[in-house]
């Protein structure tokens, strides 16, 4: 080369490495390329998947002259195939209406307000003149910070709410929580006032 | 062959050159003129059309030019795969210094290519490959092979061909599904189609599947699903709300946030098996996990210490380290594949802006801000040199990627709803 580029070592060693491993190894006129494709030999085309897309195999070789590629890092354990997936959708992204207020919270907190006090007590009320009754709480949030996180303090919220109601008298097994996290908002501004109805527990009766 | 193969590359000295340095930003660019493909037989659209992929690819670094077609001078043939040399002079005039042929053949639905990478100065050839499958692997044949271009040139794979997976909400309905989007913006696809909620996608060490959580049963899950197949297998089902982290460097162990009683602690889950362990507990709110490339470590989000912070665990041990600063908001750690960074969002004066940090806590340096939008949920390229994140404003959101050192940007992909989660696949 006629031009300025530096050199280095560094190219040298992996040069070297795919020149020795050229060397040591017999020459494959067909070499698969990756470590879950199938040996050498095999049909390497598999029927595409429902939707079009590739799937299978590439096979690859060398062109006369060029060492076989480096094989890559060995892939995980694949994990078992246990079933296709049975998509069936629920209806969990539309908000289900309550006869309850929905609790509210501050930025980033599960403690209970005065105001969401009294609306625990009210679900309790109608929990014991009706002890069959079943109740899903949902933990929800508003829209900022990290899913994930929000979605560990919607559940936070829940069980605050749950605890709280099983503090005044009302069996544990009587509820079940979920949270949403921040995917379902009830307001879907994006300020303040949006947020403060967001970050919320919300009853639904089973 | 492999001796003759030394003589060509190495043909005086033993030492070779490293043409391109990528530790050197802003250095020259290597100019390359993708010539024209032979179409032996079938689609003659490939002629131009897979050379296009290959310059898409070669300028999405910043590491080459690219020498327009119309320039080129001379017309590859058959004689040029069976030995006969390329005038490189009229390569060189033009101003490139490599130059990519090619040749299609199908036969059926089985489609052959072969490329070659040549140094018009030296007159040697650098790269070549000859690849087979169905016409629908044309495209992951091209980028396979810009792979090979990138590696010549600097001794470093490359990454065309690697994917992001993410969530978002399509055009209608509330839920959210699961989308994958070649790292071109080019193929993007659902993942999922079950109209719930599906979040969270973290890539198996293989790049084959892909662990998220789903609420089409109602309740949160952890699923793993193939990502070409659709095939399915539930992995986390104790706990109540759920979210994937990472997967263990042998690909063995899955790392998941798991909520019981409103208490979210880490645990690592068998991919086979489905045996859980606790790795990291408490009273606060753990969550996020992201094992380390070397597998020895995990960083986490904990708000233990009154708001949520980004910790490093060493495996085994009792010590866990708080590494992000201040008393904000601090989440979603991911590691540079070199293991020597991590990568996170904080609160900077009201929004989320991206910053990266050694895994010592130390070296804090900021990647991604804008003042009035949050850049949210970064993830390392395979090869370490870029991230992607969410760019969120208002109700507007896309994904962008960023080079590691801030300089270069662009957006990956837009026109979905509330689009986030963003993961990079593996290097393929």
């Amino acid at each position: 080369m006629e031009t300025g580029f530096p050199w280095k070592r560094v190219a040298m060693a992996l040069f070297l490495a795919s020149v020795l491993a050229a060397g040591c190894s017999k020459k494959q006129t067909v070499k698969s390329d990756s470590g879950a494709g199938p040996a050498p030999g095999e049909s390497a085309v598999s029927a595409p998947a429902p939707g079009g897309e590739a799937t299978g195999a590439i096979q690859e070789a060398p062109v006369a002259g060029m060492p076989p590629a480096q094989a890559p890092p060995a892939p995980g354990e694949a994990p078992t195939v246990v079933a296709k997936a049975a998509e069936a959708g629920v209806a969990v992204t539309e908000e289900r209406p309550s006869r309850f207020e929905d609790v509210l919270f501050d930025f980033d907190k599960s403690d209970l307000r005065a105001e969401g006090k009294k609306i625990c007590q009210t679900v309790a009320e109608y929990l014991r003149r009706n002890p069959k009754a079943r109740v899903l709480i949902e933990g929800h949030c508003d829209e900022r910070g990290t899913a994930e996180y929000n979605l560990a303090l919607g559940e936070r919220r829940a069980t605050a709410v749950r605890n709280f109601i099983v503090s005044l008298g009302v069996p544990k097994a009587a509820f079940s929580t979920v949270s949403f996290g921040k995917e379902r908002p009830l307001d879907p501004g994006h300020n303040e006032a949006a947020w403060a109805k967001n970050r919320r527990a919300h009853f639904v009766l089973k | 062959m492999p001796a003759l193969l030394v003589t060509l590359l190495f043909p005086a000295s033993a030492t070779p050159v490293l043409y391109i340095d990528i530790n050197s930003p802003g250095g020259r660019r290597m100019p390359v003129a993708v010539a024209s493909f032979i179409v032996v037989s079938g689609d003659a659209s490939l002629s131009r059309g897979v050379p296009k992929i290959l310059e898409a690819d070669l300028s999405l670094t910043d590491l080459f030019d690219i020498v327009p077609e119309k320039a080129h001078m001379e017309t590859v043939t058959p004689a040029h795969f069976a030995g006969t040399p390329l005038s490189y002079p009229a390569w060189k005039v033009i101003g490139a210094e490599a130059v990519v042929i090619g040749k299609v053949e199908t036969r059926g639905d089985q489609v052959s290519l072969e490329m070659r990478l040549y140094d018009a100065t030296q007159g040697t050839m650098m790269a070549g490959k000859r690849y087979s499958g169905n016409p629908r692997q044309v495209r992951s044949m091209a980028h396979r092979f810009a792979n090979e271009i990138v590696y010549a040139f600097t001794g470093v794979r490359g990454i065309f061909g690697t994917e992001i997976a993410f969530s978002a909400r399509p055009e209608r309905g509330k839920g959210k599904e699961l989308f994958v989007v070649g790292i071109d913006g080019q193929d993007m696809r659902k993942v999922t189609d079950n109209r719930s909620f599906n979040l969270f996608p973290r890539w198996s060490a293989d790049g084959q599947w892909l662990a998220y959580t789903s609420y089409r049963t109602g309740v949160p899950v952890i699923y793993l699903r193939n990502v070409a197949t659709g095939a399915e297998k539930e992995v986390v089902r104790f706990g109540t709300s759920k979210s994937p982290g990472g997967f263990s460097a042998d690909g063995q162990w899955l790392y998941a946030a798991v909520s019981q009683e409103g208490n979210s602690d880490i645990y690592r889950v068998r991919v086979v098996g489905g045996e859980a362990e606790k790795v990291v507990e408490g009273w606060g709110l753990e969550v996020s996990p992201a094992p380390s490339p070397d597998g020895r470590r995990i960083a986490f989000v904990s708000d233990r210490g009154g708001s949520p912070q980004v910790y490093v665990k060493t495996l085994g041990s009792p010590e866990e380290l708080r590494i992000s600063q201040g008393s904000g908001y601090a989440t979603s750690p991911s590691w540079s594949p070199a293991g020597d960074r991590i990568a996170y969002t904080a609160r900077l004066e009201g929004k989320f802006a991206i910053f990266t940090i050694a895994p010592d806590g130390t070296d804090l340096r900021q990647l991604a801000a804008a003042p009035d939008a949050d850049c949210e949920d970064p993830s390392f390229a395979p090869d370490g040199r870029s991230l992607v994140y969410t760019y969120r404003k208002r109700g507007y959101s896309e994904l962008k990627i960023i080079s590691s050192d801030g300089r270069r940007e662009r957006t990956l992909a837009a026109g979905l709803g509330d689009m986030g989660s963003p993961a990079w696949s593996p290097g393929r």
